[in-house]
């Protein structure tokens, strides 16, 4: 498609589409952006033959590229960092089990069970290591949780997992050369002087109608990523702990932080999500079903033979919702992210794409259709014990309970 | 566990999601709640989209406290000049488990809410939630159409 307004516009308009599902349908709009992008591409791609969406014109590539970079910066900088300084002990080693367990398990389900090679099978286990910060955090709103000491080390947990998650990315695909150690020792060196630098240069020159804190941020972003391709890493990583080490100071300012999430949301994400899910092949995921539960069937139980001993070290009890979210629940962003990373690579196959950000989607959704379908929160809801009337107590004065 | 008995109206627990049906629930309980001299604790829940997802769901909560935080000013008004004690509160998470929960804690002695008229296909898909409470609520509910 020549173009690039009416691609735009089409692209714009799915966007503006999967929104509006995702109100109806009261779910997220990066799982409605996501199928929508698959559905799409299936009916455009009969439409206009094997362009389609055109998912890798490159303005299109480049929008959702930073996309997914703005997103996994915000993901980061919602990091507490005095939680994580508190529960540090508890969260690295519930994190890393977190992490480690599915990780290990699905590459090893993915090499000697469904056969895929080396590289694709330590993409799969990458792509399927994440745990969903923000699912777990929502539980322990739920449930009261998010203020218990418990709840905290749970979240920040999820934290270290998710970093598990994009050093797993940046560092196993890249070829460690001389450029690797540039772009390891300039990456520590700015992780350590941002936390300072950056809220001194907000002081100094922010608070104005240029939006200079938002080119800042953006100018970080893009050049550490850069520095992270050149170096043949992802630029998702340095995103991420630039996020991180930045959430005690630019993380708090709410008012920065929502510009950008307006630039987030209202351009970049809608390019990204639907970008992942255009490249997802229905017909694929149709022929082999099998090889999507196994798949699945190998996250949930790597992640939860490691993190039940990780939890249970630490004195916690394991049968809060928290533990089982935080077992079963996948972020689609990082998720996805690592699924795309391995298909623009070469690392895994359209197949084999297919396949993992279907997981993603599976182990994302299919916990919440089974909480909200079959598990009723029996803690949250009453014993049946009826307030009734004095008549009716003088006939019926016995125990009342279910 | 033995059956409480009806001790009168002394707290009424108003679900709020700024619908006009919501409203409509408002302005019965506070009727209610003057000519039976009881509290009224509205409670607005917000839902995560599922499944949540980090940057959207912090969007989600703070953007709806920020509305439901600017509801509330304009009820605790009209609370005051029908002599009713009022409390408002937010939480999290599925609306009609969280207000039967509340209702629960807080010894709501009535539940008032709205009742939205949706399609028949969003009922089927979502359900509705004037429908779970009156279901699992153990006390009292008046659903205002």
């Amino acid at each position: 498609m020549g173009n690039a307004w009416i691609l735009a516009a089409l692209w714009v308009g799915l966007a503006l589409f999967a929104t509006l599902l995702a109100i109806w349908f009261k779910v997220s709009t990066a799982l409605s952006e996501i199928v929508v992008g698959t559905v799409a591409q299936l009916i455009f791609g009969v439409i206009l033959a094997r362009e389609g969406l055109a998912g890798n014109t490159q303005w299109i590539t480049f929008l959702a590229g930073t996309g997914a970079i703005v997103l996994t910066f915000l993901a980061g900088a919602e990091l507490d960092p005095v939680i994580f300084r508190t529960k540090w002990r508890e969260s690295l080693v519930i994190g890393l089990a977190g992490f480690f367990g599915p990780f290990l398990g699905c590459t090893a389900i993915a090499h000697f069970v469904l056969g895929w090679g080396v590289r694709s099978s330590w993409l799969c286990g990458v792509a399927l290591s994440t745990t969903s910060v923000a699912v777990v955090y929502a539980v322990m709103l739920e449930l009261g949780f998010n203020v218990t000491e418990y709840g905290k080390a749970i979240l920040a947990a999820c934290f270290v997992n998710d970093l598990g998650t994009v050093i797993a990315l940046g560092l196993i695909f890249s070829p460690f050369t001389f450029k690797t150690l540039i772009f390891v020792v300039v990456s520590a060196a700015a992780f350590v002087i941002l936390p300072f630098l950056t809220p001194w240069f907000f002081r100094k020159y922010g608070g104005r109608v240029s939006e200079l804190e938002a080119k800042y941020i953006l100018f970080l972003l893009f050049a550490m990523g850069g520095l992270a391709v050149w170096s043949g890493s992802e630029a998702v990583l340095p995103a991420y702990i630039i996020g991180m080490v930045l959430a005690g100071t630019v993380g708090k300012d709410h008012s920065l932080i929502r510009r950008l999430r307006t630039l987030t949301f209202g351009l970049l994400t809608p390019f990204y999500f639907i970008r992942a899910g255009s490249f997802v092949s229905v017909p694929v995921l149709m022929a082999a079903p099998l090889t999507l539960l196994i798949l699945f069937l190998a996250k949930m139980v790597s992640k939860a033979v490691v993190v039940f001993p990780a939890v249970r070290a630490h004195r916690y009890d394991g049968s809060s919702g928290i533990y089982y979210t935080l077992m079963m629940s996948t972020g689609l962003t990082f998720g996805t992210i690592s699924a795309l990373f391995g298909l623009s690579h070469q690392i895994i196959t359209q197949g084999q794409y297919s396949f993992l950000v279907g997981t993603v989607i599976a182990s994302a959704v299919i916990p919440t259709i089974v909480a909200n379908t079959f598990f009723l929160p029996r803690h949250l809801l009453p014993r049946k014990e009826p307030i009734v009337s004095p008549a009716q107590t003088a006939i019926q004065p016995a125990v009342v309970e279910k | 566990m033995g059956a409480r008995a009806f001790q009168g109206f002394q707290t009424i627990l108003v679900a709020w999601d700024g619908s006009p049906q919501a409203e409509h629930a408002l302005e019965v309980a506070l009727s209610l709640a003057a000519s039976t001299k009881a509290s009224v604790l509205v409670l607005a829940v917000i839902r995560p989209p599922e499944p949540a997802e980090s940057a959207e769901m912090n969007a989600v909560l703070e953007e709806a406290r920020d509305r439901y935080e600017s509801n509330f000013g304009s009820m605790r008004t009209r609370a005051k000049e029908a002599g009713v004690e009022l409390k408002t509160e937010i939480a999290v998470g599925h609306p009609a488990e969280q207000i039967i929960h509340r209702a629960e804690t807080a010894q709501a002695s009535l539940i008032v809410m709205g009742r939205r008229s949706h399609t028949v296909f969003h009922r089927w898909m979502l359900g509705s939630n004037s429908e779970r409470v009156v279901r699992s609520a153990y006390c009292p509910v008046m659903v205002v159409h």
